[in-house]
C-alpha cells in the first residue's frame, strides 16, 4: 500500500514538474508558435520571474535583500510583470533582430541576468541563492502564515498547528499539483481564444509573410513586441512556480540554460510548435521521459550486471548520467526526424472551413 | 504512457531484493564537479562494502544497499532525484548531495515534508545550519565554512602573512568560504589587498591573477580543482604572479600534483578536515581507502565515507529501516558516551549494539559529534608538499 | 611577478588576451563559415573541439605507451581526419535531413549533437580532468633575453609561441584556399548569395563537404590550441568557448572568416584587458563579470550594427 502511495506521488511530481515546463512552453508558444520569434534565452526571464518571487515572498532574511513576506498571489503576480517588463525592453532594441540573430541576442542577454543574478550578491545572495522559498498551500502550515491574517481570522495557531499535524505530510502535493494544473488550463484557454481571434491570424500573417502583413497596413513591430512580452510573462509566471517547486535557487546551475531553455525547446518542437495543445502534450511527455530515464537506465545497468556477472558493470554505474543524456539527445533526433511538424502539428486557425485540409498536409509551418 | 514508463521502472526495480535495507545517495554524478564528486561516491560504496562484508544488517545480516542517483549538483536534479529515491525506490534514508544548493532544495522540497532524514557528505553552507523548522531532519558530516575559513585565517597568520589576496570561485561553496575567510583575516589585524571573485572553468585568468599579484605575494585561492582552480594556479605561477598560496579542501588533491608538479607547489598549503594520519580514526580509514585504492584525503572523501557508515550503524541502532527512528540514533551513535568505533569496525559495532550498548563513531574526518543543528565541528589539518605528495598536519 | 620593467602590460594583459583571441578567432571561423554557408547556428561546435582534443590526447597516449613522445601538434594530424569524418558524419545523418527545412530543425539538431558529443566524451573518457602536459610553461628564456637586452622584455612561454605561429599559418593557408582555388571561390559565393551560386552550377553539396573539412580543421586547432594553452582536458571546456566564438563570429559579420579572426582577437583581449586595473589598482571590472564582457560585446554589435564589423550578412 506504501509503495502504491509512493507511486502515486511520484505521478504527481510528474504532473507538477510537467505543468510548470507546459507553462514555459506555452510563453515559449506564443513567442514561437505564433510571432516566429526565436526566443534562446527562456532561463533569463524564467530566472527573472524566479528571482522576484522568491525575494518577494520569503521571510526576512539576512541573507539576501529583504525578504519581504508578501502574500503569494502578489510575489507571483510581480514576476509576471517584472519578467514582462524586462521583455519589453529587450523587445524595443532587439525585436528587429530576424531568426538567428534575435536568438544569439537573446541567449546573451539571458546569460548577462544570471551572471548579474551571481555577482550581485547584497540582493541576490549571489550564488549561494536564496532558500525557503513558500510554496503553494504547503505555506500554510508554515508558523509565519498561520499566524497572521487572513488565517488567524478563522483559527488560533495552536488550532492550525494541530490541524495541519493531523494531516498527512504529503497534503500539499496533489493541491499544488492540481494549481499548476489549473494554472496550465487557464493559460491555454485564454491562448486558444488569442489565437483564433483576429491578433492571432494576424499575427500569422506577420510569422508568414511579414512585408505582406506591413503592406496591407498592421503594425509588424509592435504586434512582435507585443507576443515578446505576452510570452515573457507566462515564463515569468512559470519562473515562480518554479521556484515554489524547488524551494531554493541560485543562479547558476538552476537556471543553467542546457536544462531549462534546451529542454523547453524540446518540448515545444517535439509537441508541435504553433499548437497549444502539442506545446503542453510535449511538456508532460518529455519531462517524464526526462525523469524516468533514470530509473530505467539505472534499472536496465543492473540488470546487465545481474545478467553478464563477468562484466564490471560499475563503470556504467558511474557514468549513467552521461549515457542518459546521451540517449535523451538522440530521441531527440529521432523525434526531429520522425515527426518534423511535432506530435500534434499546428492547426491554421484562419478561415477554418477552407482550410483544413492544407493545414493537414503542410504539417509543419515556420 | 506513463504507466508503461512505470510498469517498465517497477520491473527493472525488482530486481533489487525489497527486505534489504535501502538508502538513497543523490550524488553530483554529473554537473559541474563530476571529477570531485567520483572519489566521495567510491568512499560511499566502500562503506557500503564494509558493512555488508562484516554481516550486514540487523540480526538476519539483510544487505545495505545504496541506491544512487544524480543530483547534478543541481537544485532541479537533486529535487527530481530525491522523488523518485523516496517515493519509488522507499528509502529509508538520504546520505547525500554534495553541494550546498542541491542539499538544500532536495530537503526543503521532497526530504522534509516526506519526513526522511538528509545525512549531507559535503554541504557546507551556513544557511543549512538554520533551515529548518521544527524538525531534526537534516545532517551533514562536513564542517560548516564558518570553521575552516576560520582556521584558514588563523593558518595564514601562523605563516606570518600580513597581507593577502583573496580570489574565489564564485559558486557556492567557494564564495561563502572566502566570505568566512576575510573577515576573519581582517578580524586578526592582516590586510586583505585584493578581494575578487572568478568566474569558474575559464580558460585563462591571467589578467586576474596579474592585477592581483600587483598588490601582495600571497594568495588566498578558493577554488574548486576540477573547475578552474587549477588553471588559476596555473595562471598565476607562469607569471610568477604570486609567490604563496594557501587554500581550502576544494583544491586539495592529487590531481594538482599531477598536474602541476610537486616541485612547483612548495610555497602551497592547503586545509582540509582533519586527516593527520597519528590519529587512529584517520590512520584506520587512510588503511582502508588504500586498500582499496579510494584516494584518502581527496576533498571530502573521508566525510563521504562517515556519513554512509553512520547512516548504517543509526539504522542498525535503530533497529529497523522506519524513516522516523533514524534521526535521533544518528545523534545516537554519533557522539558518547559508548564505545569508540573507527572507520571500517562493523562488526565490533553491531555487536555492541546487539548486545544493548552504547557507541560513539569517531569518523575519518573529524570526530564528527552533531551539534543542535545537526553540524559537525571541525577538525582541521594543513596539507603541504612532502617528498612529492600531500602531507597532513592536523592544526586544530 | 617575473620583473618586465614595467612592460607588464603587454605581458600579463595584452599577449594572453592575444593567445585567447587565437583560440576564440580558429573556433570562430569554423562557426562563420557554416553559419554563413549551411545558414544556421552550430551549437555543437564547441564540441568538436573539446572531442578533437581529446582524441589528440589520446593519439598521444597511445604513441606514449609505445615509447613514442608525440609533441600535441604531431598527434592532431590523425585526430584531425577523425573529427573531419565525425563532422561528415554528423552532417549526413542528423544536419542533411534539414536542409530544406525551417533553421530551427537544424539549430535544435545541432544543440542535440551537443549533449550526443559531449556525453559520448564523457561515457568513453569519463568525467574527470586528463592531464595534456603537466608542469608549468616557463617564459622562453632566449625571447626573453633578446627582448630584454632591446628593453622591452617579453615573457612568452613556448606554448603559446605555438599557438600564435599555428594560428597565422591556418589563416594564411586558409586565405590561400579561398582566394586561389576554385572550391574556395566556390564556398564566398555561397556564403555571398546560394541562389545565385546554385544558378551558375556550383555543386552546393560539394561546397558544404568543404565547409565541413575546413570548419573541421580549425576547430580541431583551436581545441588542441586551448588544451596545450590550459594543459589539461575536460569536458565542458568546449562549450564554455562557444558563446564567446558566437560573438567573435556576430562581430566579424557573418559569413567573413577574416570578419571571424579579427572578431576573435578582439574578444580575446576584451575579456583579458577589462581585468586591467586601469582606474586605481583593482580590476576595472569585477572578474566575476568576464564572461559578461563577450556577450555585451555580442549584443551591442548586434543591436548597433547587426552585419558586423566587416560588413557580413544580416538576416
Amino acid at each position: 500500500m506504501e509503495a502504491y502511495l509512493g507511486y502515486g506521488l511520484y505521478i504527481l511530481s510528474l504532473l507538477t514538474v510537467g505543468g510548470i515546463y507546459a507553462i514555459f512552453a506555452l510563453g515559449l508558444n506564443v513567442q514561437w508558435g505564433f510571432a516566429g520569434l526565436f526566443n534562446v534565452g527562456i532561463v533569463g526571464f524564467a530566472a527573472v520571474g524566479a528571482y522576484s518571487y522568491a525575494l518577494l515572498t520569503t521571510a526576512e532574511s539576512t541573507f539576501h535583500l529583504g525578504g519581504f513576506g508578501l502574500p503569494l498571489p502578489l510575489g507571483m503576480a510581480v514576476a509576471m510583470v517584472a519578467s514582462a517588463f524586462i521583455a519589453g525592453l529587450i523587445g524595443l532594441i532587439c525585436i528587429r533582430l530576424r531568426s538567428d540573430y534575435l536568438a544569439i541576442a537573446t541567449i546573451g542577454i539571458a546569460e548577462i541576468i544570471k551572471l548579474i543574478l551571481k555577482n550581485e550578491s547584497d540582493i541576490t545572495n549571489g550564488p549561494r541563492g536564496i532558500n525557503k522559498i513558500p510554496r503553494t498551500w504547503e505555506h500554510f502550515s508554515e508558523e509565519r502564515f498561520y499566524s497572521s491574517w487572513p488565517m488567524s481570522w478563522f483559527g488560533t495557531p495552536e488550532n492550525w498547528d494541530a490541524f495541519f499535524d493531523s494531516l498527512p505530510n504529503w497534503y500539499w502535493q496533489p493541491l499544488f499539483a492540481g494549481t499548476i494544473l489549473l494554472v496550465v488550463y487557464v493559460i491555454y484557454r485564454m491562448l486558444e481564444r488569442a489565437r483564433m481571434s483576429p491578433w492571432g491570424r494576424m499575427m500569422t500573417a506577420i510569422r508568414e509573410n511579414e512585408s505582406a502583413a506591413r503592406a496591407s497596413g498592421k503594425n509588424v513591430t509592435r504586434r512582435r513586441i507585443e507576443a515578446f512580452v505576452i510570452g515573457a510573462a507566462i515564463m515569468g509566471l512559470a519562473g515562480a512556480l518554479f521556484a515554489q517547486h524547488l524551494r531554493l535557487i541560485e543562479p547558476t546551475q538552476t537556471f543553467d540554460s542546457a536544462k531549462v531553455t534546451f529542454l523547453v525547446w524540446v518540448m515545444l518542437i517535439a509537441g508541435g510548435s504553433g499548437n497549444n495543445k502539442g506545446a503542453i502534450l510535449g511538456a508532460f511527455l518529455i519531462w517524464t521521459i526526462w525523469s524516468a530515464s533514470e530509473l530505467i537506465i539505472g534499472g536496465a545497468i543492473n540488470l546487465i550486471g545481474a545478467i553478464f556477472t563477468t562484466m564490471d558493470a560499475s563503470i556504467l554505474q558511474t557514468r549513467a548520467g552521461f549515457l542518459r543524456m546521451m540517449l535523451i539527445g538522440i530521441l531527440m533526433q529521432v523525434i526531429l526526424q520522425r515527426y518534423p511538424g511535432g506530435i500534434l502539428p499546428e492547426v491554421r486557425p484562419a478561415s477554418p472551413k477552407a482550410d483544413t485540409k492544407v493545414a493537414g498536409t503542410t504539417g509543419e509551418t515556420k | 504512457m506513463k504507466n508503461v514508463l512505470m510498469a517498465t521502472a517497477a520491473t527493472l526495480l525488482a530486481t533489487s531484493a525489497m527486505a534489504d535495507v535501502n538508502i538513497g545517495n543523490p550524488m553530483a554524478m554529473t554537473g559541474p564537479i563530476p571529477d570531485l564528486n567520483a572519489p566521495i561516491a567510491a568512499a560511499v560504496d566502500l562503506a557500503a562494502t564494509h558493512v555488508n562484508a562484516q554481516g550486514g544488517m540487523f540480526a538476519d545480516g539483510e544487505a545495505f544497499n545504496v541506491i544512487r542517483a544524480d543530483s547534478a549538483c543541481d537544485p532541479t536534479a537533486a529535487v527530481d532525484a530525491v522523488t523518485k529515491l523516496i517515493n519509488v525506490n522507499g528509502v529509508s534514508a538520504i546520505v547525500g548531495p554534495v553541494c550546498s544548493g542541491a542539499t538544500i532544495a532536495q530537503a526543503e522540497s521532497v526530504a522534509i515534508p516526506a519526513g526522511v532524514l538528509t545525512l549531507s557528505v559535503s554541504a557546507s553552507s551556513p544557511a543549512i545550519s538554520t533551515m529548518e523548522d521544527g524538525t531534526d531532519l537534516v545532517f551533514r558530516a562536513a564542517a560548516s565554512d564558518a570553521y575552516q575559513g576560520v582556521a584558514l585565517a588563523e593558518l595564514a597568520m601562523a605563516n606570518g602573512y600580513s597581507d593577502i589576496a583573496v580570489s574565489y570561485a564564485n559558486d557556492d561553496y567557494n564564495a561563502a568560504i572566502a566570505a568566512v575567510f576575510v573577515e576573519a583575516f581582517e578580524g586578526m589585524g592582516g590586510t586583505v589587498t585584493a578581494n575578487e571573485a572568478h568566474e569558474p572553468n575559464k580558460a585563462s585568468y591571467r589578467s586576474e591573477v596579474a592585477t592581483m599579484g600587483g598588490t601582495s605575494d600571497n594568495l588566498a585561492l578558493f577554488s574548486y580543482y576540477g573547475s578552474g582552480g587549477i588553471t588559476l594556479m596555473r595562471n598565476a605561477l607562469e607569471t610568477s604572479a604570486f609567490t604563496n598560496f594557501i587554500g581550502a579542501d576544494g583544491m586539495l588533491s592529487d590531481e594538482l600534483i599531477e598536474q602541476i608538479g610537486a616541485e612547483n607547489l612548495m610555497t602551497s598549503t592547503f586545509t582540509t578536515s582533519a586527516s593527520d594520519a597519528s590519529t587512529p580514526s584517520f590512520a584506520a580509514w587512510a588503511a582502508l581507502a588504500d586498500e582499496a585504492g579510494v584516494p584518502a584525503s581527496d576533498p571530502f572523501v573521508a566525510n563521504g565515507y562517515d556519513a554512509t557508515f553512520m547512516m548504517a550503524l543509526a539504522i542498525e541502532h535503530a533497529g529497523s529501516d522506519d524513516r522516523e527512528a533514524i534521526a535521533a540514533s544518528l545523534r545516537a551513535i554519533a557522539s558518547g558516551p559508548g564505545e569508540v568505533i573507527l572507520p571500517g569496525q562493523w562488526a565490533e559495532a553491531k555487536a555492541i549494539l546487539a548486545a544493548g550498548g552504547d557507541i560513539n563513531y569517531e569518523g575519518a574526518a573529524g570526530n564528527q559529534d552533531f551539534d543542535e543543528n545537526g553540524d559537525v565541528a571541525g577538525n582541521f589539518s594543513k596539507s603541504t608538499i612532502v617528498d612529492g605528495a600531500w602531507a597532513a598536519e592536523l592544526i586544530q | 611577478m617575473w620583473d618586465a620593467f614595467g612592460f607588464e602590460f603587454v605581458n600579463f594583459y595584452f599577449i594572453p588576451g592575444l593567445v585567447l583571441g587565437c583560440i576564440y578567432a580558429l573556433g570562430a571561423i569554423g562557426i562563420t563559415l557554416t553559419f554563413g554557408i549551411l545558414r544556421f547556428a552550430n551549437f555543437a561546435h564547441g564540441e568538436i573541439m573539446m572531442s578533437g582534443a581529446y582524441l589528440t590526447w589520446t593519439m598521444m597516449a597511445i604513441a606514449g605507451a609505445a615509447g613514442l613522445a608525440l609533441h600535441p601538434l604531431v598527434a592532431m594530424v590523425p585526430a584531425t581526419f577523425i573529427v573531419i569524418l565525425l563532422f561528415l558524419g554528423t552532417d549526413r545523418w542528423f544536419y542533411k535531413p534539414f536542409r530544406k527545412e525551417d533553421t530551427i530543425k537544424v539549430v535544435m539538431a545541432s544543440f542535440g549533437m551537443m549533449l550526443i558529443i559531449r556525453s559520448a566524451v564523457q561515457v568513453i573518457w569519463g568525467p574527470n580532468q586528463l592531464t595534456f602536459v603537466p608542469g608549468i610553461a616557463r617564459p622562453n628564456a632566449t625571447l626573453q633575453q633578446i627582448t630584454g637586452d632591446l628593453g622591452a622584455m617579453i615573457i612568452m612561454p613556448n606554448k603559446h609561441i605555438f599557438i600564435f605561429a599555428g594560428t597565422v599559418i591556418i589563416v594564411i593557408a586558409l586565405s590561400y584556399l579561398l582566394n586561389r582555388t576554385r572550391i574556395g571561390k566556390a564556398m564566398r559565393a555561397v556564403s555571398d548569395s546560394p541562389d545565385l551560386a546554385h544558378v551558375t552550377g556550383i555543386d552546393v553539396d560539394r561546397v558544404i563537404r568543404a565547409t565541413w573539412i575546413v570548419g573541421g580543421i580549425c576547430a580541431m586547432a583551436a581545441g588542441v590550441f586551448l588544451a596545450m594553452d590550459i594543459q589539461m582536458l575536460e569536458t565542458t571546456m568546449g562549450f564554455r568557448m562557444l558563446l564567446p566564438m558566437f560573438a567573435a563570429a556576430i562581430l566579424g559579420g557573418i559569413g567573413k572568416p577574416y570578419g571571424a579572426v579579427f572578431g576573435g582577437l578582439v574578444i580575446g583581449l576584451a575579456e583579458e584587458l577589462s581585468a586591467y586595473p586601469w582606474i586605481g589598482d583593482a580590476p576595472l571590472l569585477s572578474p566575476g563579470y568576464k564572461t559578461g564582457v563577450a556577450f555585451a560585446i555580442m549584443v551591442i554589435m548586434l543591436i548597433v550594427r547587426p552585419q558586423g564589423l566587416f560588413k557580413g550578412r544580416s538576416f
